[in-house]
């Protein structure tokens, strides 16, 4: 609470000021492991980011039959290990990562897989951060019967385990919806995650007595939830959405490995990863689905690194341990 | 000791838990597209017939009619009929030899991760902030953060493929065993028959051949599988380790003059466990949905292939088996562990 108190009070001051008082970032940003997930997460956003302005995906998505020896090894393998007949010829630097099935160049495409994954994993988190945070706050707010009816609905999600209840939530899509049928079945599947630990906090911030002074003051309850609830549940928040967003990432990919995301040539990473392991696993051709397979492990260790330094940081009795 | 109190309150919450996941399997159902009389009858069939089949199966009857005949069968473990998978078979006989498969494999991943995990927490915590302390937990965060359907693959390609060690894929080296027995778990059972074997005529390596060809099959997949539980668990118990040794009593037991072992085991450990329990009953759930995806990635035939199949060609009633089970066991093991844990911590009953 003491970082809310001198946010409020330090208006005149500049946000770099602020920024460097706040314990909450010198913590976060002393921890090394943190800061390497920082590091990955920000890489990975500026490849999302590079592949989608300058990579044409209509050209990586085509086969390349002629241009490309279809499941050639990469240049450098080829180099060094020599590749056989399937192998590249122009040199260490020729495919990075090797070429698929198709003869497409895997490397471009693992780099437009990082698009994917920020852009389709920002959706499912965002939404059902929202929803989830809405929901948690009024259950929290109103108490009594919407809270009973909005957390027992919620207790009734989390008792499917939650791969399982996104497969048999994709089945009511068409599949027509390609990954969008993914997105929809996690949102629901992420929901009561969030509701649960809002709900929590903002039970908390109830306690409080400047709530009860605003609420004497005369401020109606879309102004105190508005103003002061949703305010103080931001570290929980911040928290758990960045540590789901490494599991988005996986449940995604997940689903695309499992045929129920990406529609068939997309350059997701779950569906190179499937296509690989189907395709080239038995065959000898591992880098088919070990480059898409290595991005999105990096991805996600680089969200779960940044989340476990934010909750560290955000924990008091931590706090107590490092001083 | 656990009061009965306890336990029937628990059981009691249990039941409109149970009462929504069916409902909400029931709408999954009703809102899947198609036709489940077009699904049986086949896509020939004459319009007539399709009529027939929707008559008999009472299609044609109002939502609530079909909601609560739909809640009578489940609580008769009445699942319904196959469409397509194994035709007009029950739900519940093929779920009966499929679960098996799957239980089994996610009881030996959750095996590998109790016995590696622990010990690596253990360790872990007590050599805080050194270098082996900062190994097991970069270790155990990457050890969360590879996907099955790249860990899975990555194994089969260096012990299968590379080194050749073990077999790629499949419970059995189906082509010299045949699989048969009584319990579905394909370790016991090849175990038991070996048994058997040898008390018939005395004993023979070749009894048992059976039995190690399962367990060579199982390595690979239960260790995919239990690399994920253990990251988990080796956390959850160095954190809470952590939280222990800094209590009061521990530093009381080592003023008694007890050794820094003991302490630790006698005192540390077995209050250092009671939220790793938790973590471990928790994470039985993704360890199910992890099984899914080891199925596929080494070609095992549990319940999870037979759910990703059964969505792909539409077989409902098998869906929706398939989810309610997983459901209620995932349930279930959660009160067993509410349980478990008021009996470690009696506070928590009150």
């Amino acid at each position: 609470m003491s970082t809310e108190t001198e946010m409020g009070s330090g208006r005149t001051r500049g946000v770099f000021d602020r920024l460097r008082a706040s314990p909450f970032l010198s913590d976060l940003l002393s921890n090394r492991l943190a800061l390497a997930g920082l590091v990955i997460v920000f890489g990975m956003t500026a490849i999302a980011i590079y592949a989608r302005l300058f990579i044409d995906l209509e050209a990586i998505s085509l086969t390349q039959f002629g241009a490309n020896p279809p499941r050639a090894a990469p240049g450098w393998w080829a180099e060094l290990f020599g590749g056989g007949a399937t192998a590249a010829t122009g040199g260490l630097l020729e495919h990075p990562f090797g070429t698929d099935g198709q003869a497409r160049d895997i490397f471009p495409r693992v780099l437009y897989g990082a698009w994917y994954a920020m852009l389709y994993g920002t959706i499912t988190v965002g939404v059902s951060t929202i929803a989830g945070v809405g929901l948690g706050i009024v259950a929290a707010y109103f108490g009594d019967v919407t809270d009973n009816v909005v957390m027992r609905t919620m207790d009734v999600l989390l008792a499917f385990p939650s791969l399982l209840l996104a497969l048999a939530l994709v089945a009511i899509f068409p599949d027509g919806l390609g990954l969008w049928r993914a997105v929809a079945a996690l949102t629901l599947v992420y929901t009561p995650r969030f509701a649960r630990v809002i709900r929590g906090a903002a039970l908390a911030v109830l306690e409080d007595e400047y709530v009860d002074a605003t609420v004497a003051l005369g401020a109606t309850d879309p102004r105190v939830i508005v103003r002061h609830i949703l305010p103080n549940c931001l570290a929980p928040i911040t928290v758990q959405s960045t540590l789901n967003f490494g599991l988005a990432i996986i449940d995604l990919a997940a689903l695309s490995f499992l045929g129920f995301g990406a529609p068939t040539g997309t350059p997701s990473w779950g569906l190179m990863l499937s296509n690989g392991v189907e395709q080239g696993l038995l065959t000898g051709q591992w880098w088919w689905s070990f480059f898409p397979g290595l991005f999105l492990a990096v991805t996600v260790l680089g969200f779960n690194l940044l989340g476990d330094g934010m909750r560290d940081a955000l924990d008091p009795r931590m706090r107590e341990a490092i001083d | 000791m656990v009061s009965l109190r306890f336990v029937a309150k628990r059981l009691l919450l249990l039941v409109p838990v149970l009462f929504g996941v069916a409902t909400l399997v029931f709408a999954i159902l009703q809102l899947s597209p198609g036709n489940p009389a077009r699904a049986i009858a086949g896509q020939r069939a004459s319009e007539e017939f399709v009529r027939q089949i929707e008559r008999e199966l009472g299609l044609n009857d109002p939502i609530w009619v079909q909601y609560g005949r739909f809640l009578v069968e489940v609580v008769q473990f009445d699942l319904g009929q196959s469409y397509t998978i194994q035709r007009d078979t029950a739900v519940s006989t093929i779920l009966r030899n499929k679960l098996p498969i799957t239980l089994e494999l996610a009881l030996y991943g959750q095996l590998i991760g109790i016995l590696l995990g622990i010990p690596f927490g253990i360790i872990s915590a007590v050599k805080q902030d050194t270098i082996t302390d900062h190994l097991t937990r970069v270790g155990a965060l990457s050890g969360i953060s590879v996907p099955i359907f790249w860990s899975g693959p990555l194994v089969i390609l260096l012990f299968a493929q590379i080194l050749g060690w073990l077999p790629t894929s499949g419970r059995i080296d189906a082509q010299r065993f045949a699989i048969e027995g009584i319990t579905g778990l394909i370790t016991v059972d090849t175990f038991v028959q070996g048994v058997q074997a040898t008390l018939e005529s005395g004993f023979a390596v070749s009894h048992f051949g059976p039995f190690f060809s399962a367990v060579s099959h199982m390595i690979l997949p239960a260790a995919t599988i239990g690399i994920y539980s253990m990251a988990l668990i080796s956390r959850m118990m160095r954190s809470s380790m952590l939280e222990v040794i800094r209590q009061d009593y521990i530093r009381t037991a080592r003023a008694k003059g007890q050794g820094a072992k003991i302490t630790l085991l006698k005192h540390g450990l077995r209050n250092a466990l009671i939220p790793v329990i938790t973590v471990i009953g928790i994470q039985f759930g993704s360890l199910l949905g992890g099984a899914v995806l080891t199925e596929t990635v080494f070609g095992i035939g549990g319940i999870g292939t037979l759910l990703v199949e059964a969505i792909k060609v539409g077989d409902y009633p098998v869906v929706q088996g398939t989810v309610l089970v997983f459901a209620f066991l995932f349930t279930l093991v959660n009160l067993g562990v509410d349980i478990t844990y008021s009996a470690l911590d009696p506070r928590i009953q009150q």
